[in-house]
């Protein structure tokens, strides 16, 4: 189906192509159950958590 | 809807959501969640379209209002602004696999405006943005046990 005229000729926002986010390439590939990497990463950015001080 | 001044105007951010062939299973759970968005006055949608990418990479953009039955989607779709043009379909379809549809949500922040309107009024300019993949986290995770395990 054709595009509203308004959005012909016009002057894009997006700017270049787009590459599909890393993210997804790797979230198929094999590896550890998607459950356990929640919880490792829900502990990484738990509120309080801080590094040892060099 | 009210003009937006652009000292007010919130980030603006843009999602593809990609649905390869035969594995779509629309429930409407999707609408209810970006309404809530919307009502919860989190974000604010601009725009809105569905892409359908050929096996050939031919793509084919709908518009909302080209859907049959639009349900919750109406009240949004009165209110698109039409930001995207015809060079951007092409930019954004780029990221999508032949046979596969997706879904282009173009959307403002408003949870952020007020801080970015703050930010502004301090003289500061936002130099960088951008999203930290969960799975960097994960590497940067697995990196430092590796560094702890070596340590011992």
């Amino acid at each position: 189906m054709p595009l509203r005229a308004a959005r012909v000729g016009r002057v894009g926002v997006v700017g270049h192509p787009v590459a599909k986010t890393a993210v997804v390439a790797k979230a198929v590939t094999p590896g550890p159950a998607p459950v356990a990497k929640t919880a490792v990463v829900a502990a990484a950015v738990t509120p309080g958590r801080r590094r040892p001080r060099i | 809807m009210t003009e937006t001044s652009l000292d007010e105007l919130g980030p603006v951010d843009f999602v593809i959501v990609e649905f390869p062939a035969a594995t779509s299973n629309f429930t409407g759970e999707m609408v209810k969640e970006l309404m809530a968005l919307v009502d919860a006055g989190t974000i604010r949608v601009i725009d809105m379209l569905i892409l359908v990418k050929a096996a050939d990479g031919s793509v084919d953009a709908m518009e909302l209002s080209d859907l049959e039955d639009l349900g919750e989607l109406q009240i949004l779709e009165a209110q698109l602004a039409e930001l995207l043009a015809e060079e951007d379909v092409e930019h954004l379809a780029a990221a999508m696999d032949p046979g596969s549809t997706a879904g282009v949500i173009i959307y403002e922040n408003l949870w952020a405006a007020p801080f970015a309107s703050a930010a502004r009024r301090a003289g500061g300019q936002l130099i960088a943005n951008g999203r930290i993949p969960i799975q960097a986290i994960l590497a940067a995770i697995e990196a430092d046990e590796a560094l702890e395990t070596a340590g011992d």
